[in-house]
């Protein structure tokens, strides 16, 4: 079953507590939605296999409790993850203020500087919106990240955030080509400098 | 064919050229189409000559290389400014198969479209580029751009290496076809045959152009007829090959280049000595101390140097050279330029130490394996068998344990008394091991007695400030900071590898380490030189062991000291005193954290509170949870309000709780477990295998509410009569909801409760707190088990194999020499070199930071160092040399480094001011003092060296400063009418180089060929 699969990569979900990051997992793996979802304890874990552009990848997506206690814990998980989804609550600002402290979470204990990230802003269909679409946009470009809003509840933004994350993970070959088993036939680089294989090279006619 | 080498075969001009008369030979790409359409050609019967024409031109046709050949004329330098390219194809006579390339300059195509005005009876650029003075010599070519000066051409040759064409008959058929092609296709790029065996490098060609034909000629000989020695000779044969019928001849223009080899540098001795590993022990001689990495070459890396003094102008009659006269003074010479010749793989100690740890990453001994024999004759126990260091330590031993300095101690009293039983065969003798451990641990110098010289922390002033570019490289490499213990390890080890005796050094010091591990442990002695806290994942894995074998160390020794002082504490003062330590703590226990480590005495107390007593948690696990239960049916979850508040941290401030209106208080809590990366990889592994299934994420919550159900219980501890919503508040602020309503009298009052995932039923926080008993921290059961997780790393360390070291201090090696290059760099300040070591960076990060990185890439890695290295050695070499230091001058001294770099970049470097100028006149004493030392001994033998020709070689002008040049090159141009007197005035041109083993002429002869 696994033999198509191109690769697995391990996709975080961070952000303060209760802004829906379990929901938009739930969404996106089982199409559900659970408005009174038990908060995470800790760590939770969930598998998905998509395709994008032909190609499939398996998520092994962790999912984090947003709780301060908890990030003693959590960032331990952080590591060796190519691709982070920070969430915050678009009806409740301070879960957009506290997005630096988590960028440098992310900063000191992620293990590799090239992770994909992307920025969700979650409960688009409340009516009560604190956050602008335009202050989550000049976040997520201030911070090369990608950007998307959504709502786990009415399904929008969910499918899409996570295939453009992966799609983006997929263009950036350091980050999970070596992790792969059966790697592709690399082309060498050599430099074919001129004289360096030529005919005599480049000292040729003396000495 | 070293027969053959007295005279070259082939005689100057063909004899006999094949009459080309083949009346099938009908091209099929010719650029003029046939006529008759219906005329049926027959190429059935075509030979296999025939083909290989036809394939020719085939391949010319395909390069587009067919017609008139338009470009500028040539720039000054182009050849080796522009870039060169080549295209190749195969094509075969019969069954021998050639290779056909096209070498070219690329050239900006300005001119393509515009097609300027093509001059009637232009020349084929080639025959123009043949009296072209603006790219003599190029430094850099291919050997028929040198000697013929060509921008273009293509080339026909052997495909395999070892083939060859020899006869005199084939070679003619090859000219021939190549003559037949040309011909047919119009094509103006000079074609040349590739003859005789590769390593001669001889090639005969032709041009075409529109009724002119240009001839390459080639002569190859071993030994010099005595006429070409000199330049009349040479413009005799020059004269004689061109036939040309008038008279007065016209001139012919000269120019001249004489290279000179500087091989023997007498007075300038290479700078640096070999490293004096006696004087290791003592310090820091030759840049050579414990903690530092070497870097220099042992050799001189320049070899040679060759000066090339050229006369690029001259014309005929202006200068004589004949064997009793010359006018040559390379003095004099308008132009001097410079090349120096590396030395292929000079010895450096970097390379070497670099390359010596790597070969330790595949070794397969363990550490018994190596040390055992050795040990094995005398006190076998105490050396080899680490399981046995624990009952060591606690034997009485010569000197009491108190002092952290013992350890040293009892090393060396080790050590001594195999020493006066006559053995002494453990690989690192006394003084080393002991050097290093105080190098490693200098902690233990700072508690010594003034016996020792007091040598701390002197490396600590070379690192790099914290938060810099270098000091974070680490975390690129994922190696450990360059002030850490793992990282002077590693550094030690690279040092005993080499200097030490080899692996069993490794192994021995390796050794002694885990042996200090479990010392300190045991005698809850902090490891110094580790950033406090938890394993820090962007390190390598051993620097996360023996961090988190620190985190165990001070866990033990704060709950150690927590035993003596509460057992001191609880005599006099009782519960009594318990209400008061609260509040004490408050102040002082939130910097506690910061101050780790600093000073022992000002924490330990505050620590005092914990893990009291296991078994009594274990009583209260039972009956709590019938309590919980109760309570839990019971409203509010109240806990009997009169418990005595234990473990606060501090009041929260803010907050009171929800029913008696008391100030909520923050608990001391338990720290959560730290990990190392093995771990967590396990543990993710054991959370990622529950599934995804509803089941196994409720077992996945529950395996981690430990730490949830621990920080309850403190929190009902602390906080007497507090409800789930006071810690929800406290805990997980978001999941108590505010709203602010108006009731029945009218006032706004702010009502609260849980929010709705809080209030599932018997979801999991809800469970825990009705399971959650108030237990301070201090003695609930430990989260963390301190002894199990030492006893693990100490077991992990004490099995680890040298190779296994290896492989996990490499990324600190080369992380340390990337730090090395980069510090001498600074000093030489080489822009390649900081190119260089860029790409090395990014290269390193990205193999190093994954697990396992392939042999080959690490490898690849070390040889990029080891050639920055040797940059820099040349860099130093050749300032030497130049004198550069010395020069007081300003200007010139700069002018002076200015040309060292370019001597290392570029293939050639002309010298500003030629003999004249400030670096010439160095390198003119430079050849004055290697000709004085050399003039006295050598004479007889050069002149039977160098046989008759050269015994009467003129002595004159500069003859004494230099030595006979090595190598003269003479190219000379003229423009003649051929073969008739009424013929159109063609470009000719001969080219000849005379080494001491190698004489060539090669020449390019126009001729018309309307009438002829």
């Amino acid at each position: 079953m696994d033999e198509d699969v191109l690769t697995t990569l391990k996709i975080l979900i961070i952000g303060e507590s209760g802004v829906g990051k379990s929901s938009l997992l739930l969404r996106f793996t089982d199409d559900t939605f659970d408005p009174e979802l038990a908060a995470t304890i800790g760590v939770d874990f969930k598998v998905k296999t998509i395709s994008v552009d032909g190609n499939k990848a398996k998520l092994a997506i962790w999912d984090t409790a947003g709780q301060e206690r908890f990030r003693t814990l959590t960032p331990s998980y952080y590591r060796g993850a190519q691709g982070v989804i920070l969430v915050y609550d678009v009806t409740r600002r301070d879960t957009f203020v506290k997005l630096d402290n988590w960028l440098n979470e992310l900063e000191t204990y992620c293990t590799r500087n090239d992770i994909v990230k992307m920025l969700v802003g979650n409960k688009i269909d409340k009516e009560n919106r604190d956050v602008d679409r335009n202050e989550g946009l000049k976040f997520a470009r201030k911070h090369s990240m990608l950007f998307i809003e959504a709502s786990a509840k009415t399904c929008d933004g969910v499918q899409c955030a996570f295939e453009e994350l992966v799609e983006k993970i997929i263009q950036t070959p350091g980050l999970w080509e070596s992790e792969s088993q059966n790697r592709g036939v690399k082309l060498s680089s050599k430099e074919e400098g001129y004289g360096g294989g030529g005919a005599c090279g480049g000292y040729c006619s003396m000495l | 064919m070293a027969a053959d080498s007295e005279v070259s075969v082939l005689p100057i001009s063909f004899p006999v050229r094949f009459v080309v008369a083949v009346s099938l030979l009908i091209a099929p790409f010719s650029p003029q189409p046939e006529s008759e359409v219906f005329e049926i050609t027959d190429f059935t019967t075509a030979s296999e000559w025939e083909r290989f024409i036809s394939k020719i031109e085939e391949v010319l046709n395909d390069w587009k290389l067919i017609g008139i050949s338009s470009g500028k004329p040539l720039e000054k330098g182009v050849y080796t400014t522009g870039t060169w390219e080549e295209k190749s194809d195969e094509i075969s006579f019969a069954d021998f198969k050639f290779s056909i390339t096209h070498h070219y300059l690329v050239q900006e195509h300005s001119d393509k479209d515009g097609k300027e005005e093509l001059v009637e009876d232009a020349l084929p650029l080639p025959m123009q580029d043949l009296l072209c003075m603006n790219n003599d010599f190029p430094p850099r070519a291919h050997c028929l751009v040198r000697w013929y000066g060509l921008r273009e051409f293509v080339v026909i040759a052997p495909a395999a290496n070892n083939d060859a064409v020899l006869s005199e008959s084939k070679c003619n058929l090859l000219l021939s076809s190549v003559s037949i092609a040309l011909g047919n296709t119009g094509c103006q790029v000079p074609l040349f045959v590739q003859i005789h065996h590769k390593w001669r490098r001889m090639y005969v060609g032709e041009c075409q152009g529109p009724g002119v034909r240009t001839d390459f000629e080639m002569v190859h000989l071993r030994k010099v007829p005595n006429q070409y020695n000199y330049l009349s000779g040479l413009l005799d044969i020059f004269k004689s090959k061109i036939g040309c019928p008038l008279t007065p001849l016209p001139p012919v223009s000269m120019a001249i280049r004489l290279t000179y080899v500087l091989q023997d540098w007498q007075q300038y001795f290479w700078p640096q000595q070999p490293p004096d590993i006696d004087a290791l022990v003592g310090g820091e001689v030759g840049g050579l101390e414990f903690g530092k990495l070497p870097l220099g070459a042992c050799e001189d890396p320049i070899s040679e140097l060759h000066l090339a003094t050229t006369w690029p102008h001259l014309s005929e009659g202006t200068i004589v050279e004949n064997d009793v006269y010359s006018d040559l003074d390379p003095i004099q010479a308008p132009q001097w330029s410079v090349r120096v010749r590396k030395a292929d793989n000079p010895q450096c100690l970097l390379g070497d130490f670099l390359t010596e740890f790597f070969k330790l990453c595949r070794r397969k001994e363990s550490t018994d394996e190596i040390l055992g024999r050795s040990a094995f004759e005398e006190e076998g126990k105490e050396v080899a068998d680490i399981t046995h260091a624990l009952s060591k330590l606690t034997e009485p031993a010569p000197v009491p344990i108190h002092k952290l300095s013992v350890t040293n101690m009892v090393h060396s009293a080790k050590k001594k008394i195999r020493k006066h039983r006559g053995v002494d065969e453990s690989p690192l003798n006394n003084e080393v091991l002991n050097t290093i451990l105080l190098f490693l641990f200098p902690d233990a110098a700072e508690k010594l007695a003034d016996g020792f010289e007091s040598r701390t922390n002197t490396s600590s002033g070379n690192n790099p400030p914290p938060e810099s570019e270098d000091y974070n490289l680490f975390s690129q490499f994922k190696s450990a900071p360059s002030d850490s213990l793992t990282y002077k390890l590693a550094l030690c080890l690279c040092m005993i590898n080499f200097y030490h005796g080899g692996v069993k050094g490794v192994a021995h010091l390796w050794q002694e380490f885990v042996l200090e591990m479990r010392y300190r442990w045991e005698n809850n002695y902090l490891i110094p030189g580790l950033a406090n806290g938890p394993p820090d994942l962007r390190c390598c894995l051993l620097h996360q062991k023996l961090q988190m074998l620190n985190c165990c160390i001070e866990r033990k020794k704060a709950r150690d000291e927590g035993k003596r002082g509460s057992m001191s504490d609880r005599s006099p003062g009782g519960t009594s005193g318990d209400a008061g330590k609260g509040a004490d703590h408050s102040g002082d226990n939130p910097d506690k954290e910061k101050e780790f480590g600093k000073s022992w005495e000002s924490w330990s107390d505050s620590e005092e509170e914990f893990f009291e007593c296991l078994s009594d948690t274990e009583d209260l696990k039972g009956n709590g949870h019938e309590n919980g239960k109760k309570g839990g049916a019971k409203e509010g979850n109240k806990e009997p309000v009169n418990l005595k508040p234990e473990g606060r941290l501090h009041p929260h401030g803010k907050l009171t709780l929800l029913h008696p209106g008391e100030p909520l208080y923050i608990p001391i809590t338990q720290e959560p477990a730290p990990m190392t990366e093995d771990l967590l990889e396990e543990q993710s592994e054991v959370l990622a295998k529950l599934g995804t299934s509803a089941e196994g994420a409720h077992l996945r919550a529950r395996m981690q509410s430990a730490c949830l159900l621990s920080d309850m219980e403190s929190f009902k501890a602390a906080n007497p009569g507090c409800c789930l919503e006071d810690f929800v508040r406290w805990y997980s602020p978001r999941d108590y909801i505010e709203e602010e309503v108006v009731d029945e009298k009218g006032n706004i009052v702010i009502k609260g409760e849980l929010s709705a995932r809080m209030k599932i039923p018997s979801n999991m926080w809800v469970e825990a707190w009705e399971t959650a008993k108030p237990v301070p921290a201090r003695r609930q059961k430990r989260l963390f088990d301190d002894t199990r997780e030492a006893e693990k790393v100490l077991h992990y360390l004490a099995v680890q194999k040298p190779a296994d070291l290896a492989r996990h201090l490499l990324p600190c090696i080369i992380h340390a020499a990337v730090l090395k290059v980069k510090e001498e760099e600074a000093l030489e300040d080489i822009s390649s070199v900081k190119k260089i070591i860029k790409q090395i960076i990014s290269h390193s990060s990205k193999v190093l930071r994954f697990p396992n990185p392939e042999d080959k890439k690490l490898e690849e890695i070390i040889a990029q160092i080891m050639s920055v290295e040797a940059v820099i050695a040349r860099a130093r070499s050749l300032k030497a040399k130049f004198g550069v230091e010395k020069c007081e001058n300003e200007e010139e001294k700069e002018d002076l480094q200015r040309f060292v770099n370019c001597l290392l970049e570029q293939p050639e470097v002309s010298v500003v001011g030629a003999g004249r100028g400030p670096a010439g006149s160095i390198i003119h004493k430079l050849f004055l003092n290697a000709q004085r030392v050399s003039a006295v001994p050598p004479l007889d033998e050069d002149l039977r060296r160098s046989g008759p020709a050269e015994e009467r070689r003129p002595n004159t002008g500069g003859a004494a400063d230099f030595p006979p040049p090595a190598g003269r090159e003479v190219i000379l141009r003229t423009t003649v009418p051929r073969p008739a007197p009424y013929s159109k005035p063609l470009p000719q041109r001969m080219y000849s180089v005379l080494t001491r083993e190698d004489f060539r002429l090669a020449g390019a002869f126009s001729a018309d060929t309307t009438f002829f």
